[in-house]
């Protein structure tokens, strides 16, 4: 029995582990020649991903030609790129169809931050508009010309986010200490004046940024490359467009290797692109990650102290019992149920009086009143507090009653003995409740799509600005960005391997929380252990 | 007898010319010592089962007293009323009074706290708190506020030096007492009740969980404290109460049947309930 | 409290082995008792045969002692006695060497019997001389018997003997002295007899002895070195108790 859970779980893992990495491997790129229904050839220039069997009828069925007498054909996937050329950058090819394959050395694939992968060939790079390499020399030119549109690209980016983003929080500020001030009856002329200096300032600051931004969006602007398909098709595109060219045809082992990394690491380390489909995840693993240890901060003391109430102070009889049951039954309430609790609670009732307390000059643009990853947190924190009540509780019952009788033989106070003994020997059993907790909540997706979590966050919860950590903001999740890229994304074939990518590397990502709770206990444990055999 | 009784204050009737004072035993002579603590009709309850029954004894300063008796007897249960320990579990009322000198201890204005702190207890099985030795030692003074390293560095050597335990564990003081032998540790839960330097050191069967040569060593340093400390020590060993106590009490179901000189009770008993027990005889 | 009913021990073997500790003293006693009823018949008939028997059987007497105490030293190691138990062994171990003492001074009479009927036949003076030797053998016949019974009561009635035997001895030895004043020659004969009576009267001490490690086991009262007085005020005491 524990063999087959074994082979299971390490059979799914290798499904997922299969198909999500190969998605990040250059693959051959292929000239494909097929033969219409009406006698001309055509042909296709990209990489197969993807092969099929299907009966012979199906594909009949469809109005496509199959030789008499066969009756399973093998279908490929073979994505080809240039949906803005083609329409369509995925396309199944029947093996009876094709006429010849082969392998062009010179067959270029770029990455676009718009319409997809480009796969054709590379005829000459221009600077404003002139050629300035063709033939060989071009594929080296290109490559340095998108090095330095990547260096301008930081510059545009720190730009943006950094000191731009700066100047229009402080605006936000300044607006909304104005609003309030006016909300408040104080119309102190002065501040007001001073509040005026101030916006002055940060707007000459920010048209300066503006200017600087301008300047090097046309610098960037500058380059442009010229491609043809392998239909023969020429195409002028912009370097400040592209973001990555490569011959897969013409890599050995060690370049495909090198390419790999830069892949994968581009899938960890950067945003997303084009609806999800491209680029990588790192807004929704720094979600995910944050969200888990807000929960884990909320549920902690919250569930630590629970414990200790119903454990060492409240009178073991029938409410005791029935509070212990309550919060046993807690457990096994749908997830789906505690997201509408947070959002009728936390986030309609707490966080709309929070806003009219607090915030009232941001009114009607809710701070506090909108899902965001506190109140996800705080749904998270209720829905594992049974675990962590129920562990914490187990912890304190197993130290022994001697441990406790000799401290108070010290004249040491129930409070301090509490403190001072019995709790750093409970800690272990904490933390296999917060390890349990954070197991389950790492996993959830469905109370969170209530309460916080967004297909694409404009900003990280955590940046430059004070209060630096954003509670309130809307985060990212990979559990729902693997629902979102899967069954929400426009092209459903380039989304798919992604699915795959984001699954592994929530399942990742979860072991490592646990591996690292779970190495803390067994030190903790091991430093107490003598005490509670 | 499960009535409770009224509480009656200590001394207050003439030992003689009382005959219904049945198990009163005669007042023991203990050679000029003063009396440290008092037991003064004392019943204890566990819920409805009554495990002390009028309970009168008086227990000398600076000697070892030693309560012996089978199990079951109340010999635990009444060492744990000396430092309120019974207070910890539900269900037990205590009628009568215990004297530390002329304080009633169950007292509704008695701090339990600074009580115990007065009165200490070293347990059956060694407990050392999963700290360092140096901590475990420290612990009663930290509990008191006392941060001063000099004033801790100074007491914890004292009270291991005082439990014979210090040329052992002087270069590992910080390293975890769980390190320790059983008893080691057993001396080491002696030290830290010690440090706090308590009138009272109350021992609750302390070498019953140790090897002969430990057994000894505690034996030895009972010997040692009771310069300073009053000891009251309960054992299933005779021949342990034999050889560290002064003066024994022996009680069986709840009565204290006879308490005296450890010599005369050993070998010239006056209840034929003690000589049956200390002979090993069936009662 | 005349004799005392001892409840069984947890350990049947502790009970064994202080029942075949008592056994063994008493038959040490009785091997004793028997050699001086051989001797005061040696002595008065001039039985020569039974005078050789005395003198020469002692050796089971002491053989008998060092197995007792071989066996009361195991005692106090592997079962670690306390109250009457300790005593016990304690008055056994005393009383044995008492014994064994009493066995050496049936051996001298035994000799000295030897010695007289081989040389003359009984004096008139015997008569004084066996009638102190019946003494002493009641005495240790009596306190045999109250070890056995464990009879403090008892043992008391033979200690109040002691003075008896030594007024007997007085007499006895006053009427020796004059036989020697009176008839030089007999000296030699005389001092023998003196020797008997000498070792009649160390035998009624040793019964005294056993009496009172009697005393001891039964009451925990050691009465040693006391006035009669006052054992029989602490035994009236305790027997009141």
């Amino acid at each position: 029995m524990v063999s087959l859970n074994l082979v299971m779980v390490f059979g799914l893992l290798l499904l997922i582990a299969v198909r999500g990495l190969g998605h990040f491997w250059p693959a051959t790129v292929q000239s494909i020649e097929l033969a219409e229904s009406d006698g001309t050839v055509s042909t296709l220039l990209g990489s197969i991903v993807d092969e099929e069997k299907v009966s012979a009828a199906r594909v009949r069925g469809r109005g496509d030609y199959v030789p008499e007498g066969v009756e399973i054909i093998t279908r490929y996937l073979v994505k080809s790129g240039n949906r803005d050329i083609a329409g369509a950058d995925f396309s199944w090819v029947n093996e009876t169809d094709i006429k010849s394959r082969s392998i062009p050395l010179d067959a270029v694939v770029i990455e676009r931050d718009e319409w997809g992968n480009f796969y054709g060939f590379l005829t000459e790079v221009k600077h404003s508009g002139n050629v300035v390499a063709a033939g060989d020399a071009t594929w080296g030119e290109l490559q340095k010309s998108i090095a330095r549109k990547t260096e301008l690209e930081t510059q545009i980016h720190r730009i943006e986010k950094k000191e731009i983003g700066k100047i229009n929080y402080a605006m936000e500020r300044l607006r909304l200490r104005e609003k309030a001030l006016q909300l408040g009856g104080k119309n102190d002329p002065e501040v007001f004046q001073r509040l005026g200096r101030d916006r002055v300032e940060l707007n000459s600051r920010y048209n300066e940024f503006n200017d600087e931004l301008a300047n090097l969006y046309a610098k960037a602007g500058r380059d442009s490359i010229t491609v043809t398909t392998v239909t023969g098709q020429t195409v002028e595109l912009p370097v400040a467009k592209l973001v990555r060219a490569f011959r897969p045809n013409k890599m050995d082992l060690g370049d495909k290797i090198l390419h790999y990394g830069a892949k994968v690491w581009e899938f960890i380390s950067e945003e997303p692109r084009e609806a999800n489909t491209e680029g990588g995840v790192f807004p929704a693993i720094f979600g995910t990650v944050l969200l888990v240890i807000l929960m884990s901060v909320f549920v902690t003391p919250f569930g630590v102290i629970a414990a200790i109430y119903l454990r060492e102070y409240a009178h073991q009889g029938l409410l005791t019992r029935t509070i212990r049951i309550a919060v046993n039954n807690l457990a096994g309430v749908p997830s789906i149920v505690y997201g509408v609790f947070g959002l009728g609670f936390f986030v309609y009732f707490l966080g709309g009086n929070i806003d009219q307390i607090f915030f009232p000059e941001a009114l009607p643009a809710p701070t506090f009143g909108t899902p965001g990853i506190l109140w996800s947190a705080l749904t998270l924190a209720i829905l594992t507090v049974p675990v962590v009540i129920v562990s914490t509780e187990e912890g304190l019952t197993r130290i022994p009653r001697a441990i406790r009788e000799g401290s108070l033989a010290l004249g040491a106070t129930k409070a301090e003995t509490l403190w001072r003994t019995v709790l750093p020997m409970a800690t272990p059993a904490m933390m296999t409740g917060l390890i349990l907790s954070i197991a389950r909540a790492a996993g959830e997706v469905a109370p969170l799509m209530m309460v916080g979590v967004v297909k694409l966050a404009p900003s990280l919860p955590l940046d430059g600005n004070f209060p630096f950590l954003h509670v309130d903001r809307k985060f990212m999740h990979l559990g729902f960005h693997i629902y979102d890229v899967g069954f929400q994304s426009p092209n459903v074939e380039a989304a798919r391997p992604l699915v795959y990518a984001t699954a592994l590397l929530l399942v990742i990502l979860i072991v490592t929380l646990n591996i690292a709770a779970i190495r803390i206990r067994n030190q903790l444990r091991e430093k107490y252990n003598a005490a509670e055999s | 007898m499960s009535e409770p009784q009224e509480k009656v204050l200590p001394m207050s009737e003439p030992l003689e010319n009382e005959p219904l004072a049945t198990d009163a035993p005669a007042p023991v002579d203990f050679g000029g010592r003063d009396v440290c603590l008092t037991v003064a009709d004392l019943d204890l309850f566990y819920s409805e089962k009554q495990a002390l029954n009028g309970v009168n004894m008086s227990i000398p300063e600076k000697m070892v007293t030693a309560f012996i008796g089978p199990s079951g007897c109340g010999k635990s249960t009444l060492l744990r009323c000396f430092n309120r320990m019974n207070d910890l579990i539900d269900g037990v009322t205590i009628n009568g009074s215990i004297y530390l000198h002329d304080e009633d201890i169950y007292d509704r204005e008695v701090n339990v706290a600074n009580l115990r702190r007065r009165i200490g207890m070293v347990f059956q099985k060694p407990n050392p708190f999963p700290k360092s030795i140096y901590e475990n030692v420290a612990y009663g003074l930290r509990i008191q506020g006392i941060k001063n390293r000099r004033v801790l560095d100074t007491a914890v050597e004292r009270s291991l030096r005082a439990a014979a335990l210090w040329d052992e564990v002087k270069d590992r003081i910080h390293e975890s007492a769980l390190s320790l032998s059983g008893g080691q540790q057993q001396r080491l839960v002696i030290a830290r009740a010690i440090a706090i330097e308590p009138e009272v050191l109350l021992l609750d069967e302390p070498a019953s969980a140790l090897d002969p040569i430990s057994t000894l060593k505690i034996e030895e340093l009972i010997y040692e404290l009771k310069q300073d400390y009053t000891i009251v020590i309960v054992t299933h060993n005779m021949q342990q109460a034999t050889r560290v106590s002064d003066y024994t009490a022996f009680m069986y179901l709840g009565d204290l049947i006879e308490f005296g000189d450890t010599n005369k009770i050993f070998t010239n008993p006056d209840k034929k309930q003690t000589e049956d027990y200390i002979t090993g005889r069936y009662g | 409290m005349a004799s005392r009913q001892i409840p069984v021990h947890i350990s049947q073997q502790f009970d064994n082995e202080l029942n075949d500790l008592r056994a063994k003293v008493l038959a040490m006693g009785g091997l004793v008792e028997d050699h001086l009823t051989r001797a005061l018949s040696a002595l008065g008939n001039s039985d020569s045969e039974a005078a050789e028997y005395v003198a020469t059987n002692d050796y089971k007497v002491n053989a008998l002692e060092v197995e007792i105490d071989e066996e009361c030293t195991r005692i106090l190691l592997r079962r670690q006695p306390a109250a009457g138990d300790l005593r016990l062994v304690l008055a056994v171990s005393k009383t044995i060497t008492d014994l064994e003492r009493i066995g050496d001074e049936v051996e001298k009479v035994g000799r000295m019997a030897l010695e007289l009927t081989t040389s003359e036949s009984p004096k008139s003076y015997y008569v004084g001389i066996l009638s102190m030797g019946n003494h002493v053998k009641r005495m240790l016949h009596e306190v045999l018997d109250a070890f056995a019974r464990m009879d403090s009561q008892a043992a008391f009635h033979v200690a109040k003997q002691d003075p008896e035997v030594d007024e007997e001895n007085n007499a006895i030895m006053r009427q020796l002295i004059t036989y020697m004043m009176e008839d030089p020659r007999s000296i030699s004969q005389v001092l023998n007899a003196v020797l008997a009576v000498r070792a009649f009267e160390r035998i009624g001490d040793h019964a005294n002895n056993i009496g009172e490690y009697i005393i001891y086991f039964v009451e925990g009262k050691d009465v040693r070195h006391t006035s009669l007085e006052d054992i029989e005020q602490e035994l009236k005491l305790s027997s009141k108790n």
